[in-house]
């Protein structure tokens, strides 16, 4: 018949067309790139300070940018703390307090060739704090107002020398400094400082320059081969943000090779990603996992009930719920910390925890908690909370759980108890990483919410006392003496309920190497080398 | 018949009016502040106070409506609080990506539907019927995220056939109709999309042509002698405007109501942007897909209507 | 009851019972539609089976082997059979019976009421719209317009959404989303009807508003009324499960189909079989008041 080598040829060149599909499906580029698959809900700001949380400046802030301070990322094996980044060094004026020297890094430049001055300091302080400048941005200013706090002024020595003077006396000033992230100038002036713009073509001094971004799906960096620091030039060819907020998804993602790095895999994933040939990495890092008290109305503000509560958990029942990716928390800081010191171990014991309640009369003791259904740090918040339900009811408590998004949860945290009188606690993670976030701002009376995080208004004369001495002591030694002794007192006082440490479990391909897990919020991803 | 055509186009102003106003006020029925994207957990009153002024959402309701009507008819939604970029940017591309997965899904499962009831509906209690039906049952009561869910374990993790998440290896911009590659990620998302639509297309097409089949207009063109097929052709005619109704409200839930589905495969369209935006409440944004994405179900009923008209003249609202 | 009507004084002779005023007629409808529900193995079948899922949920505090909120960290995500636990654990260790059994009430819950509220709101609506004049017509049927401009799943979600989830809310949303189709039902049957010869006859000999009403359009208002309202169970059994789904639903520690289907969804890899079960029970219970509901449909209506 006449059709039929017509349609063999149909055949045939719907089997080419098909093979080219799928040839062509394959990536046509050799470069080595790194993909993560982030926690967060949507892509983290590009313009500076970062939203989403830490995880933005985990993946986006300190990637493009630096601060005057910066993380020492590079240890698994200790405490992380800060060392120089666009600063050098830096010191207290020995006859004023109030103001800090910093000697600026030289010959830096940003990703689009400018170079660093001590103008472009001044110029970024002025774009979060005052309100007449041209770059003035208030969503910047809003996501930097906290670390800028105590910021009063700046004023430039010579062209690679500041002086920034605070309002208060702070020994531990620098640590705020290195929250605060400079962006480039001669970009912002050249986009005439339209933000839009400028979120889609950021410039900074970090170990990553910014390439494509599709909104809301996926961010994409190459390496900056001029970074200040050669050792921190990226190993791999471009790193790719895609944000996965539900750990199911990111666990299929990285079986199916979408992703070659995740977060917070969820603990039930673990075994089948392990099985899979994925490298499951953890570490302890300056993370809590508590119940933030109310000290203002309600059975909180009784510290028999607060030490009952903490004598309710049974902290091994947690980490056997999360697979082992937990420490059992009884203080604020993890073990191992420097100023960990000698604190009380609030061991389960429920009979404890009953007669406490009797004796402070509070029985059935009513509570209400806040909680959220995610979040950055929240680790698995439903199953964790309802599982402190069920031991806080086994000795007396009756528990109410107010679940709420994370956005919702962030805004109790920030009005504070006077807004919401009727919650007992709310469940929020911490980042501990300096001293002034662990130990001093939730217990400092300047703290207290609204104007910070001090939520439930806690006060103690002793403490408040002490807080003041360690602001103003600027001795190293003396003053991890002084952070001890606060962290034991707090701990003495049940300043919270504390449940667990997040041990920051991730999941990465086999094909992955040389990543060093830190012991802290955020990491180094350029060490990183991805086999093909 | 022109009359017709702008009577039904006047008459829905005051209906994309109506919808309008229940878009602006359904935002303002949650409580929660909308700048908690923006400021951290420790920000203070005045900062708040400073913000919410540079915003401009210390007004009261009623301006806020008018304002934001007279903005929205000049095309300016504003800006998403998250991201600054301008709302109908953001609903615009998404409103794309929803239309790729409805490209697909829309032929489909309107043909696959459609076949499925006329064919149904002509051999009335036969097993081709019940077959028909019985799927058609399955896939209107079959919750399809699951469904969904359950193709990713299968088809995803396990076989490693198809991705399982997101829209093309790139990212939505650089998504193309011609890279197989990008053909991949829409399989799961469109099979778990059309399970819907055609079960009630099915269901509504077989009734519809089971009815029109007993009218006595059939009875008298068998009398005729007028061929079966013919008469097949005068029947599906008939029942056309029925499932056309169905179809169009179809057409308005595969782009209005795709949030679950897109939810799962983590498509960038406007369900996951809408209930990003809820949960960011991200006013703007809500606003703005909101009333686009009733806006559409509006102009799509709106066609439908006229469709129907012009194939069947005796329909014709008042 | 009192026969007012002059009409339907006596009772007439057999030979005329089709003749008779609609109100008698609506008696002998329901008798033979019930005969012809008895009568079709599909409906009944499934019907026992509705029934069942109703029972459970009803007397789930009874039936449930175990506490539905117990938990028990080491018994997390066994197989069917684990120490007494017939269909296993879920995440926490709860037992997976006693859950589904108390989500179907949760799940039932949100399936009838809203249409039930659905039906009594939109159907009076309906009704009322039909029956005045143009002005009251015009005036409740655009408004429905502009909710039914809407898709379902979209002003469920942004109802649900904008006021912060919970049941409450989501029975509200779901009523809302329901009440349009149900008053436009209602509204076409009532303009149907009303311009009918007996209205008229029933006016002209002094019946009232209420009277004609009553007697005359209920009964035919009914019966696209029901045979719609049965349909929208299973519709807003998947609804529901959907705004659980999306968290806008019962909060944690509360047991619900959805929200189990999502809590789950991450265990699937421990346990495959156990996280598709709160799916199956949604697709189950969908499945069987949908054919319930042909069923009716079919028996109800005469023509087909």
């Amino acid at each position: 018949m006449a059709g039929l080598p017509f349609l063999r040829g149909i055949r045939c060149g719907s089997v080419a067309l098909i093979l080219c599909g799928l040839l062509a499906g394959t990536p046509a580029r050799s470069e080595s790139v790194l993909t993560v698959g982030m926690t967060a809900g949507d892509i983290p700001a590009t313009t500076g300070n970062p939203d989403q949380g830490f995880e933005g400046f985990r993946f986006v802030g300190y990637n493009l940018y630096d601060g005057l301070a910066l993380w020492d990322l590079s240890r698994s094996d200790a405490p992380s703390d800060i060392k120089p980044g666009l600063a050098t060094a830096w010191h207290v004026d020995a006859n004023d307090h109030h103001r800090w020297i910093f000697d600026l890094r030289q010959g830096v430049t940003w990703h689009d060739g400018c170079p660093f001055t001590a103008d472009d300091v001044l110029w970024n302080f002025a774009r979060v704090t005052d309100p007449k400048a041209p770059q003035y941005y208030t969503v910047q200013m809003a996501l930097s107002r906290t670390y800028v706090a105590n910021f009063a002024s700046v004023e430039k020595i010579d062209d690679h020398t500041v002086a920034i003077t605070t309002k208060a006396v702070e020994s531990l000033f620098p640590y705020s400094m290195s929250y605060f992230l400079m962006i480039s100038r001669c970009r912002a002036e050249a986009l005439k400082y339209d933000w839009a713009a400028y979120a889609a073509h950021p410039s900074g001094t970090g170990p990553y320059r910014f390439d494509r971004m599709v909104a809301h799906e996926r961010l994409e960096f190459i390496p900056n081969k001029d970074y200040w620091d050669p050792k921190r030039v990226a190993k791999h060819d471009r790193l790719v943000l895609l944000p996965m907020p539900e750990a199911a998804t990111r666990a299929a993602a990285l079986l199916t090779g979408q992703v070659n790095f995740i977060e917070a895999p969820a603990p039930d994933t673990i075994p089948r990603l392990r099985s899979a040939g994925m490298q499951i990495i953890t570490n302890k890092y300056p993370h809590n996992w508590p119940y933030i008290l109310n000290f203002v109305r309600g059975p909180m503000t009784d510290i028999r009930v607060r030490r009952a509560a903490n004598y309710a958990l049974n902290r091994s029942e947690f980490v056997e719920m999360l697979g082992g990716l937990a420490i059992e928390e009884y203080a604020t800081m993890p073990p191992g910390t420097p100023y960990y010191g000698n604190p009380v171990r609030y061991e389960y014991n429920p009979d404890k925890a009953r007669a406490l309640l009797k004796e402070a009369g509070c029985l059935p003791c009513k509570i209400v908690f806040a909680i959220s259904t995610s979040g950055s740090g929240q680790m698995q918040p439903l199953p964790m909370n309802e599982l402190a339900k069920a031991q806080l009811e086994e000795v007396g408590f009756q528990v109410e759980l107010k679940v709420m998004d994370w956005n919702s949860l962030i805004e109790i945290g920030r009005s504070g108890v006077a807004k919401y009188p009727e919650i007992d606690g709310y469940n929020g993670s911490r980042a501990l990483l300096d001293p002034v976030s662990a130990l001093i701002k939730p217990v400092w009376k300047a703290h207290w919410s609204p104007a910070g995080s001090n939520w439930g208004h806690f006060y103690d004369p002793e403490i408040e006392d002490l807080v003041n001495q360690i602001l103003a002591e600027f001795d190293d030694q003396k003053r991890l003496a002084m952070l001890t002794r606060l962290h034991e007192l707090e701990n003495d006082r049940a300043l919270m309920v504390w449940v667990v440490h997040d041990l920051n479990p991730r999941a990465l391909s086999p094909k992955l190497s040389g990543f060093v897990q830190a012991q802290n919020w955020f990491q180094d991803l350029t060490p990183i080398v991805v086999q093909p | 018949m022109i009359t017709y055509i702008l009577r039904r186009f006047l008459y829905a102003i005051p209906i994309a009016f109506g919808v309008s106003v229940v878009c602006f006020s359904l935002v303002y029925l949650a409580p929660g502040d909308p700048l908690q994207t923006i400021l951290p957990s420790d920000a203070s009153a005045d900062t708040i106070a400073m913000v919410k002024a540079a915003y401009g959402f210390d007004q009261p309701l009623p301006i806020q409506f008018l304002k934001w009507l007279g903005r929205v008819l000049t095309g300016n939604f504003g800006e998403s609080i998250a991201t600054r970029r301008p709302v109908i940017l953001e609903v615009t591309g998404a409103l794309r990506n929803t239309g790729t997965l409805a490209l697909f899904a829309v032929p489909i499962s309107f043909t696959a539907g459609y076949a499925m009831g006329a064919l149904a509906g002509c051999f009335p209690g036969r097993i081709i019927d019940r077959v028909v039906t019985g799927t058609a049952v399955i896939g209107v009561s079959l919750p399809n995220y699951w469904f969904g869910i359950v193709l990713v374990i299968i088809f995803a993790v396990q076989e490693m056939m198809l991705p399982a998440t997101g829209m093309g290896a790139n990212g939505s911009t650089a998504f193309s109709l011609f890279s197989l590659a990008d053909l991949r990620f829409l399989v799961l998302p469109v099979v778990t999309l059309s399970m819907i639509p055609i079960g009630i297309i099915a269901r509504s097409t077989r009734a519809a042509v089971a009815e029109v089949l007993n009218q006595d207009f059939v009875t008298t063109l068998r009398a005729k002698g007028l061929g079966e097929i013919a008469v097949i052709r005068h029947v599906l005619k008939n029942s056309l405007p029925q499932v056309l109704a169905v179809m169009g409200l179809q057409f308005g839930y595969l782009m209005g109501g795709s949030i679950l589905v897109e939810t799962v495969f983590t498509w960038p369209g406007s369900g996951f942007l809408l209930s990003k935006a809820i949960i960011n409440r991200d006013v703007p944004v809500l606003q703005g897909t909101i009333l686009f994405l009733a806006l559409i179900f509006v102009a799509t009923n709106l066609l439908v209507d006229l469709l129907q008209s012009m194939i069947d003249p005796r329909i014709r609202r008042s | 009851m009192a026969q007012t009507s002059v009409l339907t004084a006596a009772p007439p002779p057999a030979e005329y019972e089709e003749q008779a005023a609609p109100a008698l007629r609506v008696r002998g409808y329901w008798a033979s539609v019930g005969y012809r529900l008895g009568h079709d193995p599909m409906t009944v079948v499934f019907g026992i089976v509705v029934l069942a899922i109703v029972f459970s949920a009803v007397f789930a505090p009874v039936l449930a082997p175990y506490d539905p909120y117990r938990e028990s960290i080491i018994g997390r995500l066994k197989p069917f059979g684990w120490r007494g636990h017939m269909l296993g654990t879920d995440e926490l260790g709860r037992d997976l019976l006693s859950r589904l059994l108390y989500g179907g009430r949760i799940s039932l819950l949100m399936g009838v009421v809203p249409v039930l509220i659905a039906t009594v709101i939109g159907g009076s609506l309906g009704v009322i719209g039909g029956f005045a004049g143009k002005r009251v017509n015009t005036i409740i049927m655009r408004t429905m317009d502009v909710f039914y401009a809407f898709p379902s799943v979209l002003l469920a979600v942004a109802i649900s959404g904008a006021m912060g989830g919970g049941i409450g809310n989501g029975m509200l949303a779901l009523s809302l989303v329901f009440i349009p189709a149900m008053c436009r039902i209602a509204e076409t049957a009532t303009a149907q009807v009303k311009n009918l010869d007996f209205v008229e006859a029933a006016r002209a000999t002094g019946a009232g508003t209420f009277t004609i009403l009553r007697f005359h359009i209920l009964g035919n208002v009914l019966g696209p009324v029901f045979i719609y309202a049965s349909s929208l169970v299973s519709v807003g059994i998947l609804l529901a499960s959907g705004l659980s789904f999306l968290g806008l639903g019962v909060r944690p520690p509360v047991a619900d189909w959805g929200l189990m289907l999502s809590t789950l969804r991450q265990s699937i890899y421990v346990n495959p079989v156990i996280c598709a079960l709160p799916g199956a029970a949604i697709f189950v219970t969908s499945i069987c008041f949908n054919l319930v509901s042909d069923g009716i449909r079919s028996a109800m209506d005469v023509r087909l």
